[in-house]
């Protein structure tokens, strides 16, 4: 926390002073770049914290500018003008939202599409505003828009732009580092793990591209009132293409990467573009740089300096998280003439199968027997066409990831899914946030410091995960699935399903993983459902095994009688291996 | 009457057939090869210039079309090689690349020819009267010629097996090595043949427009929006999205006005890029 | 052993830095067999990803007919006389399976399958549709009829069998047979035992990303393969 203010309070002073140093003339060009830095740092949060790329930002500061030139005339010099901004702001930030959400809602697939979308609509609010003259002004604009009561001067405006600035540099700063940064990460990096932890994707990413239209709003809101103008070029293709060109010339990953980004280049630009024809080439060239091979932009100069004054901040005090609420019993399936189709393929062929008395059931079948397919079409991975899946009890006719997850399904996939460029730590954070956030907790930075015993008993079973600042990149596979692993347990689910848990461990790593699958099984009175290819990790587990063969039901019973059972044997030695 | 609803039929005709053509080399850089080329606007753009300086030269109009071919395939040579074959041909980086090379090549020419607008004169004047009315004959000859070309592609593409090792490669790059396609050759071969036929509708096009750097982004948004709508790597998605976006354009221009087209394009496009990104007849 | 047609010296390689494969020899004669054997993740298909050329070696070299091809891309492979199946996306999905079968071809005709169609004619009902469609079973059929069918001297299968029924395996087994008797050779990478006992000449075992046994496959009891596959 101090290292966050003294970095904050050092901005604050150095843009504060700058007037001293450059002049008022001077003062007042750069207002309108510290304007376009708050946009651009809307374009960078979304783009390099949640991954998704914003092309119409101009759309919305436009927006929120003719909503301000509109305030300022109507309030006049009444000191409720100053209303306008935060109301501007917020109107805007709202609409993103909702936007967003819309768009997210029920999609997982991470393209170009959003990104695509967003640039239709800049371009059709811009055909819009230069068409609807009687409200925008058409080509010419808004013109004389009075300033905010009591400015006067280049000066006065300065300030308060240089001031929000500031502001907005701490906030982005501070959410960054909090608990809703880190999802934000996490959503970059593998979204479906997201919301197999049972978090809404949708609601996440439309966060942070709310936060960047905020952003936007700000800048909108202060540019009537620092330009006395607005036009409908705010919307254009250009200012939208500008403003990505910011962040990532900045560079988009770090705090302050857009912010200096457009600062440096838009500054620079409106000094050179006539005196030096070759600059925006050179600019463009830059562009292509830094999509190349230069994703932190001009912030690689700074990478050391960096490392000296942002320090991560020492890691928080442990605490106890909050206990889950939690039915302590375990959770019941059952696969009611189950159907699923690839195409021509049938991957599940009327699979009726339902969990028993059994603590630990056991999957085994050959390769395409339909095992993977029958946990993805109960979490909602795969579309299901006819039969019935009864989760708990309940007839659940389209599963959704997120609310099977919820309803207290822990689920650790075939190939280890972790969040791979974050570290251990926030791996681990992550998972044990879900479903114990309540309200603002995602704004606490506390909540890192968050454990419970079960993750303590974990940390002390396997020594890796107490190096927690290693990033999960850097684990070994075997590592990984063990950090999987955790993940899946310390969400404290009623029902784990475990796809090979043991693939590509080693001897020793097997076995400790059979031990704390054990441990776990009696310490959370949960249900398990493994499957596994290797009969000695059967074995030790199994309490039922069901065998499934081409998509249906073949066989079940204890491990004994499966292997002695004649229709199994004929599969195996039949089939392959 | 009957004659504006002739006229109207072929200036419909016209505007989608121009619009395949334009259309045509995006499809095959984004719909094949998934390399989302912003600058493909610009590759026409570069194109229509050729075609003015050969003009200018006092070159017969023809020698416009291998000279902007030659253009554009070599830059196309020099971006596959520095620009999209490292970033791996992935989607949303090339978009972000060739954002950035767009911007470029609107620059140079900017500093090249300046801003202002260069006209091409219409290298066939006069006109033919259909059902009494007269229709200026470049663009008929240019209909035939769109038609023409699109027609002996689609021909091609269903019958050579270049349009299927181009699908292999995309679907399943290593097998596509393993059964002896020379993948990288083919990717670039792929990528070239879409920048230098976009030079060469940039030849078609240039003595109807207005010649000046910026003419490419209107085209890269009709033609973009052509491929969302019909679909990407399917020849059906091609002729459909062309006929969509360009007959509704020309419709409602005729009909209503250019902005409520332009705004109905963009309406249409985000409907799909939101309810059906894959477009109407994507590669299955 | 005749002479070696295909021939890996002290192989080794991985993926990024780690190497899964440590200096590994091995030789596959004119119309000769050989079944390379191993538990699930010992580096067997990084061996023959390396020897042909999908992964860049760390080290050794792989000659074919004397010619070496280490490091070569895998599109000169054919020209060599190399043909590859891998384990993973065996076919284009995107492509119908007469597509597959045909696309370096230069026409689209089917006669030159005709035999096969005998054999699996499964792929001859479906030739029409794209090979997405199909189930692994059928896929891994229709891409060891490719890789036959290319009519290359030296055959390398990554397991050919994962999903295919046992009479299906049978047949594959015959047709090893008897292209083997027409002079061609097979590398088959397998944890079908079906297979095995029917085609192989000699069995290599890997462990660890190394070769712990090799000899003929005549030598060998099935239950001392058996030791070296289960836990």
């Amino acid at each position: 926390m101090a290292s966050f203010l003294v970095r904050n309070g050092l901005i604050l002073v150095v843009l504060v002073l700058v007037p001293v140093f450059v002049g008022e003339f001077w003062a007042y060009q750069l207002g309108l770049y510290f304007l376009y830095a708050l946009a651009a740092m809307g374009v960078g949060l979304a783009w390099g914290q949640a991954g998704i790329l914003p092309l119409g930002q101009g759309m919305f500061v436009a927006l929120a500018a003719y909503l301000a030139a509109y305030g300022l005339l109507g309030f006049g010099s009444s000191p409720l003008a100053y209303l306008i901004i935060p109301a501007a702001c917020i109107a805007v930030a709202l609409f993103g939202f909702a936007f967003a959400v819309t768009i997210f809602r029920g999609r997982s697939e991470q393209g170009p599409s959003f990104s695509l979308i967003t640039l239709a609509l800049t371009l059709a609010a811009f055909q819009v505003a230069t068409t609807w003259s009687s409200v925008t002004g058409g080509f010419n604009g808004l013109r004389n828009i009075s300033g905010l009561p009591g400015l006067d001067g280049f000066l006065d405006l300065y300030y308060l732009i240089a001031v929000v600035l500031a502001l907005a540099i701490a906030a982005v700063d501070y959410l960054v580092r909090a608990p809703i940064g880190a999802l934000w990460r996490a959503v970059a990096d593998n979204e479906r793990r997201l919301a197999f932890l049972g978090y809404d994707v949708a609601a996440l990413k439309a966060a942070a591209f709310a936060v960047a239209c905020g952003l936007a709003g700000l800048a909108g809101a202060l540019y009537a009132p620092q330009q006395n103008l607005v036009t409908p070029d705010l919307a254009g293709f250009a200012f939208s293409g500008d403003l990505v060109i910011f962040a990532a010339a900045g560079g988009r990953t770090a705090v302050l990467g857009p912010a200096i980004g457009a600062i440096v280049v838009g500054a620079l630009s409106a000094e050179l573009r006539d005196r030096f024809p070759w600059w925006e080439i050179v600019i463009a060239l830059f562009f292509i740089v830094v999509v190349l091979r230069l994703p932190a932009g001009l912030m690689t100069l700074f990478a050391r300096l960096k490392r000296l004054s942002i320090a991560r901040s020492p890691a928080p005090r442990p605490s106890r998280a909050p206990d889950k609420p939690r039915i302590a019993a375990p959770l019941s399936v059952a696969f009611d003439e189950v159907r699923v189709r690839m195409g021509d393929v049938t991957i599940l062929d009327g699979l009726s199968v339902r969990t028993g008395d059994e603590a630990v059931l056991c999957v085994i079948g050959p390769n395409g027997a339909g095992k993977t397919s029958a946990l993805n079409v109960m979490t909602g991975a795969l579309p299901k066409r006819g039969g019935r899946i009864v989760i708990d009890g309940v007839d659940v006719p389209r599963p959704r990831p997120a609310a099977v997850a919820r309803s207290g399904v822990g689920r650790k996939f075939q190939t280890p899914s972790v969040f791979q460029k974050l570290t251990i730590d926030e791996n681990l954070a992550i998972a044990l946030w879900a479903g114990r956030w309540r309200g603002l907790d995602l704004l606490r930075p506390s909540l890192f410091g968050w454990t419970t015993p079960l993750l303590d008993e974990m940390r002390r079973r396997f020594g890796f995960l107490r190096s927690g600042a290693k990033p999960a990149s850097d684990l070994s596979h075997g590592e990984r699935q063990i950090l999987e692993l955790t993940m899946a347990l310390v969400t404290e689910p009623r029902l784990l399903l475990l796809d090979e848990p043991c693939a590509g461990l080693s001897h020793e790593e097997t076995a400790a993983v059979i031990d704390a699958i054990q441990w776990a099984r009696h310490e959370l009175n949960l249900r398990i459902i493994i499957i596994e290819h290797d009969m000695e990790l059967v074995r030790r587990l199994a309490d039922r095994v069901v065998v499934l063969h081409q998509g249906r039901f073949l066989a079940d019973g204890s491990v004994e009688e499966v292997q002695g059972n004649p229709d199994v044997r004929a599969v195996y030695v039949g089939g392959s291996r | 009457m009957e004659s504006l609803v002739v006229t109207q039929a072929i200036n419909v005709a016209y505007e989608v057939l121009i619009l395949a053509a334009l259309v045509l080399g995006l499809a095959v850089v984004m719909g094949l090869l998934n390399v989302l080329n912003i600058a493909h606007g610009e590759f026409v753009m570069l194109g229509s210039y050729t075609a003015y300086l050969v003009q200018k030269a006092g070159l017969p109009y023809l020698a416009a079309v291998p000279a902007a071919a030659v253009v554009c395939g070599a830059i196309g040579v020099v971006v596959e090689r520095f620009l999209i074959r490292p970033l791996r041909y992935d989607p949303f980086e090339t978009l972000l690349a060739t954002w950035g090379l767009g911007l470029l090549l609107r620059k140079l020419v900017e500093l090249g020819f300046g801003r202002g607008y260069r006209s091409v004169d219409i290298p066939i004047s006069g006109s033919i009267n259909i059902f009494g009315e007269a229709y200026p004959t470049y663009r008929l000859v240019l209909m035939v010629v769109s038609a023409v070309v699109l027609v002996a592609l689609f021909v091609w593409y269903l019958r050579a097996p270049t349009g299927a090792r181009i699908r292999a490669m995309v679907g399943n790059p290593v097998l596509a090595e393993a059964v002896g396609i020379r993948t990288r050759q083919l990717a670039r071969n792929t990528f070239v043949a879409g920048t230098a036929w976009a030079g060469v509708a940039g030849v078609m096009i240039a003595p109807l427009t207005p010649v000046e750097p910026f003419m490419g982004l209107t085209l890269i948004v009709n033609s973009f929006f052509a491929l969302v709508v019909g679909g990407m790597g399917t020849v059906t998605g091609l002729f459909a999205g062309s006929a969509i976006i360009g007959g509704l354009q020309s419709v409602l221009t005729a009909a209503v006005s250019p902005t409520t087209a332009y705004l109905a394009m963009l309406v249409l496009s985000i409907l799909f890029l939101w309810q059906r990104p894959r477009g109407l007849f994507p590669r299955p | 052993m005749t002479q070696a047609l295909f021939e890996i010296d002290r192989l080794s390689g991985g993926y990024g830095s780690g190497l899964v494969v440590r200096d590994v020899s091995l030789a596959v004669g004119r119309g000769e067999a050989v079944c390379l054997l191993g538990r699930n993740g010992v580096g067997k298909s990084t061996l023959v990803k390396l020897a042909c050329g999908v992964l860049r070696p760390a080290g050794g070299t792989v000659t074919i007919a004397g010619r070496e091809i280490t490091g070569r891309p895998p599109s000169d492979n054919l020209g060599a006389g190399l043909t590859y199946c891998p384990q993973e996306r065996v076919v284009f999905d995107d492509l119908t399976v007469a597509e597959n079968l045909t696309l370096m071809r230069d026409n689209r005709r089917l006669d030159a399958f005709d035999r096969f169609f005998e054999v699996f004619p499964r792929l001859s009902e479906r030739r029409r549709q794209h090979a997405g469609t199909l189930s692994g079973g059928e896929k891994k059929l229709l891409s060891f009829v490719r890789g036959l069918a290319e009519g290359a001297n030296m055959v390398v299968i990554d397991e050919p069998t994962e999903g295919v029924q046992f009479e299906n395996v049978v047949r594959m087994a015959d047709l090893i047979q008897s292209h083997k008797q027409a002079g061609m050779s097979f590398l088959v990478v397998e944890q079908n035992l079906t297979l095995v006992e029917r085609v192989a000449d000699r069995i290599v075992i890997m462990d660890h990303g190394d070769v712990v046994h090799s000899g003929a496959a005549a030598d060998m009891a099935r239950d001392e393969i058996l030791s070296y596959l289960t836990v």
